[in-house]
């Protein structure tokens, strides 16, 4: 791995991810993951489009890596696990109006009852990784 | 719950950082902690209790 968890914290007021605490986080952030941005702008053949496919993929597994091992205390752990409920809510809330209106709009259109199959994907994963998260606790603890 | 770790902690000449370090926790938790805002799990006030010096959770933490 290339990063250090140490050298970042979680991002707790600008979404998700997250956010350099030391310089080393910064020089990280310069040298491993701003080149992908710009190595975007100049993606001119299949070779380029290779090599950067493959430094996102290294770049997206040391990222996991230093998100599972950023260092939390019991109180920040409860709050994240708090705010990511809370956002979870509001992310069922928005794709639970999307369905209706979905199958309203379309009802109303005389095209019967339709509804894009992301969101349901959405809620359908969300369901099974609910159960799954909680088969995996109850048996663990 | 009340906690007696200022007091505790001024007598022994630590400060927020220290504490916070020997616990293995944030000072903002800490902070928290000596306001009564939070209330540790059983792991965490051993830690504060053992980092203060002292022997028994009764010492530091008092349930109201």
């Amino acid at each position: 791995m290339i990063g250090k968890p140490e050298w970042f914290s979680r991002r707790k007021y600008g979404g998700w991810g997250l956010v350099p605490k030391t310089w080393q986080g910064w020089v990280y952030t310069l040298l491993i993951v701003a080149p992908i941005i710009v190595l975007q702008a100049f993606v001119v053949n299949t070779a380029t489009l290779i090599l950067l496919g493959i430094w996102m993929i290294v770049v997206t597994a040391d990222f996991i890596h230093i998100m599972a091992h950023v260092a939390k205390d019991e109180r920040e752990i409860l709050h994240e696990a708090i705010a990511e409920r809370n956002a979870l809510w509001a992310i069922i809330a928005v794709l639970a109006m999307g369905v209706a209106f979905q199958v309203s709009h379309s009802v109303a259109s005389g095209t019967g009852a339709t509804v894009d199959p992301v969101i349901l994907t959405a809620i359908f994963t969300g369901l099974i990784v609910k159960a799954v998260t909680n088969i995996y606790l109850d048996k663990k603890d | 719950m009340k906690t007696k770790i200022a007091e505790l902690r001024k007598k022994i000449g630590m400060t927020q950082e220290e504490l916070a370090e020997r616990a293995g926790v944030t000072r903002q938790t800490i902070i928290s902690l000596e306001t009564g805002r939070y209330n540790p799990s059983l792991l965490l006030a051993h830690k504060i209790t053992q980092a203060l010096g002292q022997k028994r959770i009764e010492e530091v933490f008092e349930i109201k």
